[in-house]
């Protein structure tokens, strides 16, 4: 050893393994704007298609006629529900057990609603062609209420469906009624409720609101009639997924089907169906010869392609007169609009709501869903959040400070008093969870400290005082949120997409020199996945993460996996990364023995190589292993280094966090001021902090805005009447407000790295902490639950209903 | 959507009347209106070109009157569809009310729908723009008819 010698820190800090807060590297590409994106692909001869779409949200088509948009110049065809027939497509398979129409088949059920596809030499052509195409309708009474979905004098939408008492998910009550899914024993909750000193109960609606990813869906389909090979670029979440659906209901087998995932524009649940769209441009390109593109336009994407949320809530509480829960009862109405598209696993028709119990320790619990059809847009996406646990997060986070205002008890106490004990981990639900780990109290107890939340309770108690006098016309709120996600979809043995096992895939493949190729089962939409991918590898193996390249996306290239979505990335193929460096590591530890000339045993892992037990001077770099593996290597060895890893999870992993959010609002104009947000979040061990941080920003920016403002709003008549950017409120850095972020570390105990996943926490923690907020605030002035989002105008309307003004 | 209002006009009530039933004099009044065939004393189809914020088309319809009743008043009502750009239908009742031998108060109670791309992306301004047009339809009307007289 001298001078020159690099220390333990040096080698550990030249991989930028876990825990280091190493610069995104796709950003290279990204802010210099040289992505390849769906839209960049350009192909030779490549046409453009759109869709004509229906004015009404629910009519009869009497006729479609084409001849003058033929005549267009270059308008090549216009692809109706009858020629898509011929090639028995005009339905398509949904993720949900159920089926929807590509093109309109007889009738139209929600507003634009594709009708027919119009194929042109460009975009413009297309549009010209969609203005001539002449649909005939015969508008039918639009139902737009779920609530009035099961009314016997309902209208039918679902024709095809007539007659049908059983649909995917068992029986069904009326021709709108879609599945009830219960979980829980029931007349131990009844019970419960019945010797219960303290019950509440609220109807809480999370409104109907959309993923809009600033790139919208999108593909390019071309069909190659020589080779009867299909190739696919999409803006595809799931690629492998697609791969296989397509060969299933196209019946082109599967080696000739090539998916690619290029780089997208944020998905954020947005990109894990199948659409009209993919399945139009796929036949286009098969009947013209010639490839075809589809571009959805804002208003399409926010329109048709896969609301989120949309479920209306009645929770009950029963408790002791001290605080202490011993009940909980859920009823859901799932408005899932004209078709059940919802992308759940598929046997878990309302995702993994179950979750509702959230971090709470409920001796029994019981809960019913009850989906319904309706005249809107279908979809049901997890917009960035495991299925449907934000919304189980919100009922139950909301729920708590109802009970606390009934029981005079303040709500960070009330959670405190009923959470869940580090020393009942591994923890079963009355729901049928089995929780990983978690220390609650710690990370609430670290958050109130952070914030001083006795200082902001005196204070709010001081301001509302000072309102009572008259002398302020500004009231305070403070929303605490205590969330426990379920993530990491996930174990084969009650996860599956289409029969398909939730498991996840990593295959690396180490170069001589020292470097190396991971290629993966997941996409990256923007989670940074290049970088992160890397650093595991550079920790279990000790080669440079800059020396590991992430190829993801291309089905041809890629191991099959499931995708990106759900918070699954890494807990599933995280470790599926691990396992893969774990067998490289393995065989490298041979070789470096046969090398060194002593036992494998004798060897112990160092940060960066081997060395000998006792003779530390005595080494292997894995650089030089790699060399070695596929020069030299042991006699009867296969030359080579590389591994690949299926990983089937065991058990899904159990993020948490808590949040407070301080607003202040003017009770004269209902305008808000976020005062200070901060998020703890325990996502197990943290991969690269800082990719964390901008995560929880991402995530917190996008509950803010769900709770603020952001919905897809119909009116009576079933129009949809925030079809863009200036309705549907999209915040910028100007609305957002400043993000605080702090973390507790509680491992995985299931995990190879510990790692839980954190992309879609902040939005299942966020949603309830701004509501929170705004229902505290209003609080002492007599509301219990103002319905979400909680925009100026409803805030105005808030304090006009509570008598503040007249 | 709905609203009220009324228009005076210095004219007398059965001139008023006889141009509430004129086509030439609808088609003069009726903000963007193309074209304006009459094809029964109570029937007629219609071009017009309808913009709300940034949805621009033209809407071909008919228009019906029913309700007659000379001259104190009728029900004037229309469909129309604008390809992509959606549908509208909705209808005036309108009462003429003789202030005196040469001057008409013209009572109109307006209900109108839209549909389509115009309520996706006009609904903030639909109630603005039906009041604007509107507005604009009567005071032509006024114009046209009482001016008339006045020449």
């Amino acid at each position: 050893m001298n001078d020159m010698t690099p220390t333990r820190e040096q080698r550990t800090a030249v991989l930028e393994g876990m825990g280091c807060k190493r610069k995104r590297v796709e950003d290279i590409r990204f802010t210099q704007g040289k992505g390849t994106y769906v839209d960049d692909v350009k192909l030779p001869g490549m046409l453009h298609g759109d869709f004509v779409r229906s004015p009404h949200p629910h009519a009869r088509v009497k006729s479609i006629n084409s001849d003058e948009a033929l005549k267009v110049p270059g308008v090549l065809a216009v692809i109706t529900a009858e020629t898509l027939k011929t090639v028995n497509l005009a339905w398509m398979p949904t993720l949900a057990g159920d089926v929807q129409m590509v093109l309109a088949d007889g009738k139209v059920l929600f507003q634009n609603q594709e009708v027919a596809f119009v194929v042109a030499t460009d975009r413009y052509a297309a549009d010209d062609g969609i203005n001539k195409v002449v649909v005939e309708y015969e508008p039918l009474p639009p139902l737009v209420d779920p609530f009035k979905a099961m009314d016997a004098d309902a209208p039918m939408l679902r024709e095809d469906l007539a007659g049908k008492t059983t649909g995917a998910h068992g029986p069904r009550k009326h021709h709108n009624h879609i599945f009830e899914w219960t979980v829980g024993d029931k007349d131990l909750t009844d019970a419960a409720f019945r010797k219960a000193e303290v019950t509440i109960k609220e109807m809480i609606s999370y409104h109907r609101t959309h993923p809009s990813p600033l790139e919208t869906c999108q593909c390019l389909c071309s069909f190659d009639k020589i080779k009867g090979e299909l190739t696919i670029w999409g803006t595809f979440q799931a690629p492998h997924v697609i791969r296989t659906v397509v060969a299933l209901i196209a019946k082109i087998p599967e080696q000739k089907i090539h998916v690619i995932a290029p780089d997208i524009g944020g998905g954020f649940g947005n990109k894990v169906g199948a659409y009209p769209g993919y399945i139009c441009a796929a036949v286009a390109s098969i009947v013209t010869g010639k490839p075809v593109k589809w571009v959805e336009d804002r208003i399409e994407n926010l329109t048709s392609t896969s609301f989120a949320r949309d479920y209306h809530m009645t929770a009950e509480i029963a408790a002791t007169k001290e605080g202490k829960v011993t009940g909980l009862r859920v009823h859901v109405l799932a408005d899932h609009g004209a078709f059940d598209a919802c992308a759940d696993p598929s046997k878990w028709p309302a995702g993994f709501f179950n979750i509702v119990t959230g971090s709470y320790d409920f001796p029994t619990a019981h809960l019913a869903v009850d989906g319904v059809y309706t005249n809107k847009a279908p979809g049901g996406v997890a917009y960035r959040c495991s299925f449907r646990v934000t919304e189980a997060a919100y009922c139950i986070e909301r729920a708590m400070d109802i009970l606390a205002q009934k029981l005079g008890m303040d709500p960070a106490e009330l959670r405190l008093k009923n959470f869940i004990k580090p020393e009942q981990f591994p923890y079963h639900s009355a729901l049928g969870w089995e929780y990983d780990s978690g220390d609650y109290a710690t990370a609430m107890r670290k958050m109130m400290e952070s914030v001083d939340y006795a200082g902001l309770r005196k204070q709010q108690a001081e301001k509302r005082a000072a309102f009572k006098r008259g002398e302020t016309r500004e009231i305070m709120g403070l929303g605490v949120s205590f969330f426990t996600e379920i993530v990491g979809a996930g174990p084969s043995k009650n996860c599956d997409i289409l029969g398909i096992a939730m498991f996840d895939s990593c295959e690396i493949r180490m170069h001589p020199t020292g470097a190396g190729i991971a290629r993966m089962g997941t996409k990256s939409q923007g989670q940074g996945h290049e970088t992160t991918w890397a650093q595991i590898i550079a920790t279990e193996i000790g080669i440079p993460a800059d020396n590991i390249m992430v190829e993801e996306g291309n089905t041809d290239t890629a191991p099959y996996g499931l995708g990106t979505y759900g918070s699954r990335s890494t807990p599933v193929a995280g470790a599926a990364i691990a396992m893969a460096a774990r067998k490289i590591r393995a065989k490298a530890q041979m070789i470096a023995a046969y090398k060194l000339e002593v036992h494998e045993d004798d060897l112990e892992w160092d940060i960066d190589g081997f060395r000998v037990k006792g003779l530390p001077e005595k080494t292997m770099s894995m650089k030089d292993i790699c060399w070695a593996a596929y020069n030299s290597v042991p006699p009867g060895m296969e030359p080579g280094l590389e591994a690949v890893s299926y990983y089937d999870p065991p058990n899904m992993t159990y993020p948490f966090g808590a949040y407070i959010c301080v607003m202040d609002i003017d009770v004269d104009t209902g305008v808000y001021k976020v005062r200070r947000f901060y998020a703890l979040d325990d996502c197990g061990t943290r991969i690269n902090p800082m990719i964390i941080e901008g995560q929880v920003h991402g995530g917190l920016t996008e509950a803010f805005a769900i709770a603020m403002g952001q919905e897809i709003r119909y009116d009576d008549e079933g129009n949809v009447v925030t079809g863009s950017f200036m309705d549907f409120f999209m915040p910028t850095a100007v609305e957002a407000p400043h993000w605080e972020t702090d973390f507790t570390v509680t491992p995985s105990p299931h995990h190879p790295i510990g790692a839980k996943g954190v992309g879609e926490s902040p939005n299942v923690g966020g949603v309830p902490a701004f509501s929170n907020a705004v229902n505290d605030a209003f609080s002492f002035l007599g509301s219990t639950h103002i319905q979400m989002p909680h925009d100026f105008w409803r805030n105005w309307r808030a304090a006009k209903e509570l008598g503040v003004f007249v | 959507m709905q609203m009220n209002d009324s228009q005076r006009i210095p004219a007398p009530r059965q001139k008023v009347w006889a141009a509430l039933n004129d086509p030439d004099v609808l088609k003069q009044c009726i903000p963007g209106c193309q074209s304006l065939d009459m094809s029964s004393p109570t029937e007629m189809t219609a071009t017009v070109v309808f913009k709300v914020g940034p949805v621009k088309a033209t809407f071909g319809g008919k228009v019906t009157l029913s309700d007659l009743d000379p001259p104190n008043g009728y029900r004037i009502s229309g469909e129309g569809s604008g390809g992509v750009a959606g549908f509208a239908k909705g209808g005036a009742t309108v009462r003429l009310e003789a202030e005196s031998p040469d001057v008409t108060i013209l009572h109109y109670e307006v209900d109108a729908q839209i549909g389509g791309k115009l309520a996706q992306l006009g609904g903030r301004l639909i109630d603005s723009t039906a009041k604007k047009l509107a507005g604009e339809f009567f005071a032509s009307f006024g114009k046209v008819v009482g001016g008339a007289e006045v020449a």
